[in-house]
C-alpha cells in the first residue's frame, strides 16, 4: 500500500484541476443498458446449465450457490412504479425495497424473479420476515433464519447450522451434493474477486476520484454472476482504463468539490436520486459504505480451514447490517473508509421504515462528528421523486458546511 | 457595493438591498402560482452589483438574470449575526421548513437539523390547522392566547391532524383549547430540533412563524429560557444574502 499512497499523494499535487473523462469505463454491448448487462450475464449462464437462484442480500452465502452450478439473481426492488401494485397487499408506512420487490412479484415484472427456480430469503428485518410468507407459496422460497447478535456466544453455531441447511435445500431442490472442495475452492473464487474490486476501489480513494459512483455500481452488479477468472478478464481491461485516467488527472471533481462518503440502507435505481443530487450540488461521491457499495468487499474467508461451509458462515456473519446488536463492525468499517476515502462529509440514506439504520443513523451521527470532525447529515427517504427540492435544500446546506 | 438578497419562501417571497454592509431597502409580496413573474417585478428599479437568491425558489432566477444561490441554512445563520452579534442558535419555523442552525464563537455553522422533509410543524400546518376550526390565521392565534387549558393535539401531519381536530370539535372540546394544543405541538417539534443541534444562547427566532406571539410563548415555556424575535423576523434570509451580495 505504501507506494501506492505516494503516488496519490503526488497525483493530488499535480492535478488539482480534474479533467472529466470522456470514455466510459466499461465498453462493451451493454454500455448505455447496464442492466441488460446483468439480464444478458444471467441468460447466457442459464443457458450454459447454470439454476438460476433469486436472493435478496449478502447473508445468503454465494460460495454455496456457485457450488451447485447456481448463478446468483438479486431481486429488483428499487423502482417505485411497482409500489402501488405492492400497496394493495402491504401496509404504505413500509419500506420501499420490501414494498418494490413484492410489487415486482405481484405484478411479474422482474425478470430475475421470473428466471428464478428458488428464491432464498434472510431474515433481515420483520417487513421482509413477513413478505416472504406472502411470495413462498409462488415458488420454492428458502428462508435463513439470521441471528442478530454477531458477538454473542453460540450466535456463530447457530448461523453455522442455519448455512447447513440452506445447503441442504439446495442438494434437495437440485438433486446434487456440494462437496466440501467445491466450497473451499468457491471461498477462493470470491477473495480473489474481492481483491480485485478492492484494486477498483483505490481509483474511487484518489483525488480526484478517477472512478465515477455508477460505475462503482455497475462493477458491483456484474461482480456476483461471474467466477474469478472470468471477473479478472472483465475488470483488468477496466482496471487499466482508471489507471490511464489516473496517470492524466481525469477524474470526476472540480477543484475545491467536497467529497462525500454515502452510507446507510441499499441505494439502487430511483434511490440513486440522492447520489445525483449530491454531484448536482457540486459534491463528489467516493465511497458507497452501504451492501449495495462497498462494505461486503472488506470481508475476506478463511481459506484452508478444513470446515469451508463453517468458514462460509463466520464471513457472512461478519456483515455489518443494522440488523445486528451491538453492530460495532460497521463503526469499524466507517473508520475504515473515512481513513481511506478521505471524505469532507458524510450522508446517511435512510429507506422510510427501516427501523434498524434509522435508528443506528443515532450513534452514526455522533461517532462521524466527535470521532472524524466530519459535517453529517440523515437523509429519509424513498423511491418518489417528490422530495427532490427538499433533499436539495439540506444536501446544499451540508455541502457548504464542508 | 450593492447586492440585493432575495429569499424565495413557500409562501411569501422577501428582498433585501444592501449597501456595504447597510439595509437600503426591503419589500415582502406574498408567493403565487409564478413565483418567476413576482420575483421580477419586485427586482424593477433595483440597480445592484450582485443577486444572491436563497429559499425553495433560489434556482428559479438562475435562467433569466445572473444570480448566485446559497442555502437557506447560510443565508439564515449570517442574517442572524448580523441582526444579533451574539446569537448562538437560530430557530427559523418558515411557511413549510423548520431549521434549527447551531453557530460557534465566530458565527460559523457548527450543526443544523431541518423538520422531516413534509410541512409538518410549520407554518402551512398552523394556516391548515386554522382553516379546520374555521378561524382566520389571527383569530387562531389569538383563540390560542386566550385559552385557559390545552387540549393536547398529537399528530404533526397536516392531514392526520385534521382528522384529530374534527373529533376534538365533535366531542365539544373548545376551539380556542384546540387551538392552544395546536401551538403546543409544534413549539415541542421545534424545541425537539433545537435540542438536536444543542441549545445555546442568545437564541434569534426567526421565520414568519416568529409573528406569532403565542408561539413564541410556547417555546420559550418548552425550552425554559427566551428568544429574541427580531423586528421583522420574516426577512432575515433575504438580510444574510444581501449582506454576502454586498461584500466583494
Amino acid at each position: 500500500m505504501a507506494p501506492r499512497q505516494k503516488t496519490n499523494e503526488a497525483r493530488r499535487i499535480l492535478h488539482s484541476t480534474a479533467i472529466a473523462p470522456t470514455e466510459p469505463l466499461i465498453l462493451d454491448a451493454f454500455t448505455s443498458d447496464p442492466a441488460g448487462r446483468i439480464l444478458h450475464l444471467v441468460l447466457s449462464k442459464r443457458e450454459q446449465g447454470a439454476h438460476v437462484i433469486g436472493l435478496y442480500c449478502g447473508y445468503a452465502p454465494l460460495e454455496l450457490i456457485r457450488a451447485i452450478k447456481g448463478i446468483p439473481a438479486f431481486l429488483c426492488a428499487s423502482s417505485g412504479k411497482t409500489i402501488a401494485a405492492a400497496e394493495a397487499v402491504l401496509p404504505a408506512n413500509l419500506c420501499p425495497l420490501i414494498k418494490s420487490s413484492f410489487g415486482y412479484i405481484r405484478t411479474k415484472s422482474c425478470p430475475f424473479y421470473e428466471l428464478s427456480e428458488v428464491v432464498i430469503g434472510e431474515t433481515t428485518c420483520d417487513g421482509k420476515k413477513k413478505m416472504f410468507e406472502l411470495i413462498a407459496p409462488l415458488k420454492p422460497t428458502h428462508v435463513m433464519d439470521l441471528p442478530y447478535q454477531p458477538v454473542e456466544e453460540g450466535t456463530l453455531a447457530r448461523w453455522t447450522d442455519r448455512v447447513r441447511r440452506l445447503k441442504a435445500f439446495l442438494e434437495e431442490t437440485f438433486a446434487a451434493e456440494i462437496a466440501a472442495e467445491r466450497i473451499e475452492a468457491e471461498i477462493r473464487e470470491t477473495n480473489l474477486k474481492c481483491r480485485l474490486m478492492d484494486r477498483v476501489f483505490d481509483y474511487a480513494a484518489l483525488d480526484p476520484s478517477a472512478l465515477h459512483w455508477s460505475e462503482l455500481l455497475d462493477i458491483i452488479a456484474v461482480e456476483p454472476l461471474m467466477g474469478g477468472e472470468e471477473f479478472h478478464r472483465f475488470v483488468s481491461p477496466l482496471l487499466q482504463r482508471l489507471e490511464t485516467r489516473a496517470a492524466g488527472g481525469i477524474g470526476f471533481a472540480r477543484p475545491g468539490s467536497p467529497r462525500v462518503l454515502v452510507s446507510g440502507c441499499p441505494i439502487g435505481g430511483e434511490a440513486k436520486k440522492v447520489l445525483r443530487i449530491v454531484e448536482e450540488a457540486g459534491g463528489v461521491v467516493v465511497a458507497l459504505e452501504g451492501c449495495s457499495g462497498m462494505k461486503g468487499y472488506s470481508i475476506r474467508i478463511d481459506e484452508g480451514t478444513g470446515d469451508p461451509l463453517a468458514a462460509v458462515a463466520a464471513a457472512t456473519l461478519k456483515i455489518p447490517c443494522a440488523c445486528m446488536t451491538p453492530n460495532r463492525r460497521r463503526f469499524d468499517a466507517l473508520d475504515e473508509m473515512i481513513r481511506r476515502f478521505r471524505p469532507h462529509a458524510v450522508i446517511d440514506v435512510i429507506l422510510q421504515a427501516c427501523h434498524t439504520y434509522n435508528i443506528e443513523s443515532w450513534q452514526i451521527e455522533r461517532h462521524v462528528q466527535e470521532r472524524h470532525g466530519l459535517p453529517f447529515l440523515k437523509i429519509e427517504t424513498d423511491y418518489s421523486q417528490s422530495d427532490v427540492e427538499p433533499l436539495r435544500t439540506r444536501i446544499e446546506a451540508l455541502l457548504e458546511s464542508c | 457595493m450593492k447586492g440585493i438578497g432575495l429569499d424565495i419562501g413557500s409562501r411569501t417571497v422577501k428582498l433585501v438591498v444592501c449597501e456595504n454592509g447597510v439595509i437600503k431597502m426591503t419589500r415582502k409580496e406574498a408567493n403565487t402560482h409564478d413565483p418567476l413573474s413576482l420575483c421580477r417585478d419586485m427586482l424593477c428599479g433595483i440597480e445592484a452589483d450582485r443577486i444572491i437568491a436563497t429559499g425553495y425558489g433560489r434556482h428559479l432566477l438562475g435562467g433569466y438574470l445572473p444570480c448566485e444561490t446559497v442555502s437557506e441554512i447560510k443565508a439564515f445563520a449570517r442574517g442572524s449575526q448580523a441582526i444579533h452579534k451574539p446569537c448562538s442558535t437560530v430557530l427559523d419555523i418558515g411557511g413549510q421548513d423548520t431549521k434549527a442552525i447551531s453557530l460557534d464563537d465566530k458565527g460559523k455553522i457548527a450543526r443544523f437539523q431541518m423538520n422531516d422533509k413534509c410541512a409538518a410543524g410549520t407554518g402551512r400546518f398552523l394556516e391548515v390547522m386554522a382553516t379546520a376550526l374555521g378561524l382566520s390565521l389571527e383569530d387562531f392565534i389569538e383563540a390560542a392566547a386566550s385559552a385557559e387549558t390545552a387540549e393536547p393535539v398529537n399528530s404533526m401531519c397536516a392531514v392526520f391532524a385534521e382528522s384529530e381536530v374534527i373529533s376534538m370539535i365533535a366531542r365539544g372540546s373548545s376551539r380556542a383549547g384546540i387551538a392552544l394544543g395546536i401551538h403546543q405541538a409544534v413549539a415541542r417539534r421545534a424545541v425537539s430540533l433545537l435540542e438536536k443541534v444543542s441549545v445555546r444562547e442568545d437564541i434569534l427566532f426567526a421565520g414568519g412563524v416568529a409573528l406569532n406571539p403565542c408561539m413564541r410563548t410556547q417555546i420559550e415555556e418548552q425550552l425554559g429560557r427566551l428568544v429574541i424575535v427580531p423586528q421583522d423576523p420574516q426577512i432575515v434570509g433575504a438580510l444574510g444574502c444581501a449582506l454576502m451580495a454586498s461584500e466583494e
